[in-house]
């Protein structure tokens, strides 16, 4: 019978705070059994660009990141936006070593599009009602959202609408 | 003050001697959820998952729930793990789901190695997890939050090689050009004149191409080409091959098209057989991934590994004669765009990106009207050529939008000429019957 006692475990936090009207500050934090981490970049508005980057990586297994200052600098005026991704992983390192680094600082981006989204969700209305008029529009206005996910799939009640002015049919 | 804050908390026991189960839970700002995984301690497949939420956004969110079970069965130590969670889970459920579950599954690996070391430190007290991770050849788990990185890898890119990525020659092939001996004036310089830059045409048209120049003529409405599409399986994003695009094209009545995958260039041949096919022309360009985003850069035909900096890349292709166009210059979120952040074209019209370039695509079919508008407001403001192409992926986008050129363009060197003398303009294109 198992002692249900945890052979591993992770926290990872990952905060957004605005530092000033124009400026936001990402950190990712992680804590597991072999990892001690933590990744911040600071990005300007409107244009999204980080402005520094900064970390620290102690693993008790992997290489260490010895340049891992070098390897974050090279994010300085990348945009924080779409395509992102390949951006940081060409930048930073492809190693598999770096994986987990990369992985943080992907995390501290995602966290700066969820903070300015989280400020356009907050004007969805209370009501279902309101709130299906409000994602309905929101796909209209943003195609790419369009069968990206479960909530806007073809056939989804939130893209029906959206299907009838395409002239398209959608199925489930 | 804080903006958002996302907590995920990962924890693993070993159920049995056979079984590992993993308990995921991410709560942030937007939301809450928690999964439960079965994975098997032999071989890590995951044998079964139940997810449940707490807190969603739209009212259609629940629905992610039935289709967490597409991961089950599959290999959490494979390398195509997280992009088949990806494709699966995030696509069909819910990207955030997709999230929790990659990292589960290194949480589960990561159990996996503790076991083995405790099990191994009952002969051998004295073995330490450095030792035992040496001698098992323990890899650090790929956390990769979106499936780019197997894509990057299948298309051979490298990290950390010169911050301008890794550039070698394209393989020769028939009709393949080096665009040798084209003058190319500096980007925010005069351009040269079409009638000189349209000497070595010839060393650039595909075969094909060349032979259709006296079948293909202008029609009123001029000469229309999607300068933007996306084929599988070249680009691993796509779902149509180019054949399948291509055949679209020459259907809905567009003059030519210009294939443009990521970081992949066309042999000539390849181009000239497409063309032979549908009665088309068929163009070569490439989009290349930059520091500054994605850049289509058309004459210009090394094979380009990793990201480069935009700057590297100027010079590379002012050296091969081609020109850059900066591709979805203002492609946003999901849920905001460029306007909301409050991004005027005044200031986005300083961004050093379009110092670069020769042109700005402003027309683009996976973009929003609003972040269109904004690129044609700021190629408007910094006198810069305007595009359009379809950014289209699969066959039925072909199109959308295209770039009307005013006379016939065979040839990648006129295409070239054509941009650079600002003989073209960006149009939405509706399909004839």
């Amino acid at each position: 019978m198992a002692n249900n006692i945890v052979k591993f475990s992770r926290n990872r936090q990952t905060f957004v705070e605005a530092a000033a009207d124009d400026l936001l500050i990402s950190t990712c934090r992680l804590q597991d059994v072999f990892t001690t981490a933590e990744v911040r970049l600071t990005v300007r508005l409107p244009g999204l660009e980080i402005e520094e980057a900064v970390g620290s990586w102690r693993h008790e297994y992997w290489l260490p990141v010895a340049d891992i200052d070098a390897r974050l600098a090279k994010l300085r005026g990348v945009r924080v936006g779409s395509g992102m991704l390949k951006i940081i992983r060409g930048l930073v390192g492809e190693e598999e070593h770096l994986a987990g680094l990369v992985y943080m600082v992907e995390e501290c981006c995602h966290g700066v599009i969820l903070s300015l989204t989280r400020k356009v969700l907050l004007s969805a209305p209370d009501d279902r009602a309101g709130r299906e008029r409000f994602y309905a529009d929101m796909v209209k206005k943003s195609i790419r959202l369009y069968d990206r996910c479960a909530a806007f799939a073809k056939g989804s009640p939130l893209v029906r609408e959206l299907e009838a002015e395409r002239g398209e049919t959608g199925s489930a | 003050m804080l903006e958002f804050q996302r907590n995920k908390l990962l924890a693993v026991i070993l159920r049995d001697p056979e079984t590992l189960v993993v308990h995921g839970v991410l709560d942030d700002s937007i939301y809450s959820f928690d999964v439960d995984l079965e994975v098997r301690l032999a071989d890590l497949v995951c044998r079964s998952v139940s997810g449940r939420w707490h807190r969603w956004t739209t009212p259609e969110c629940p629905r992610a729930l039935q289709f967490l079970e597409e991961i089950e069965g599959l290999d959490l130590r494979a390398d195509d793990f997280e992009p088949q969670v990806h494709k699966t889970v995030g696509r069909h459920a819910c990207r955030h789901f997709a999230n929790l579950l990659i990292e589960c599954g290194h949480a589960a690996r990561e159990a996996a190695l503790v076991v083995g070391w405790e099990r191994a430190r009952k002969e051998r007290p004295a073995l330490t997890l450095a030792a035992y991770t040496a001698e098992h050849d323990f890899r650090p788990p790929g956390l990769t939050p979106e499936p780019a990185s197997k894509v990057l890898r299948d298309a051979g890119v490298r990290a950390g090689s010169e911050d301008v990525g890794n550039l070698s020659p394209a393989p020769p092939s028939a009709g393949a050009p080096a665009a040798a001996g084209i003058t190319v004036a500096a980007p925010g310089k005069e351009s040269a004149p079409p009638a000189a830059a349209s000497a070595p045409a010839a060393a650039v048209a595909t075969p094909v191409a060349a032979a259709m120049r006296n079948t293909v003529s202008a029609r009123p409405e001029g000469f229309l080409i999607d300068l933007h599409l996306h084929t599988s399986p070249v680009s691993p994003c796509a779902s149509s091959p180019a054949a399948a695009m291509v055949a679209r094209a020459a259907a809905i009545g567009l003059d030519a098209v210009c294939l443009t995958d990521h970081n992949h260039c066309w042999p000539s041949a390849a181009a000239a057989e497409l063309a032979a096919a549908h009665g088309i022309i068929v163009l070569r360009g490439n989009e290349i991934v930059t520091d500054q985003g994605d850049m289509l850069v058309f004459g210009f035909y090394e094979d380009v590994q990793g990201v480069i900096t935009l700057a590297a890349l100027r010079r590379r292709v002012d050296a091969a004669g081609g020109i850059i166009i900066a591709a979805h210059p203002f492609r946003g979120f999901l849920t905001f765009g460029a306007g909301q952040l409050g991004l005027t074209p005044e200031k986005a019209a300083e961004r050093g990106v379009f110092r670069l370039v020769d042109g700005i695509e402003v027309m683009n079919g996976k973009v929003t009207e609003s972040e269109n508008g904004l690129a044609a407001a700021v190629a408007d403001r910094l006198g810069l050529v305007g595009v359009g192409g379809s950014d289209a992926h699969d066959d039925s986008a072909v199109g959308r939008y295209v770039t009307r050129f005013a006379a016939p363009v065979t040839s990648e060197e006129e295409l070239i000429a054509a941009v650079r003398a600002g003989a073209c303009k960006a149009v939405s294109f509706v399909a004839g019957p």
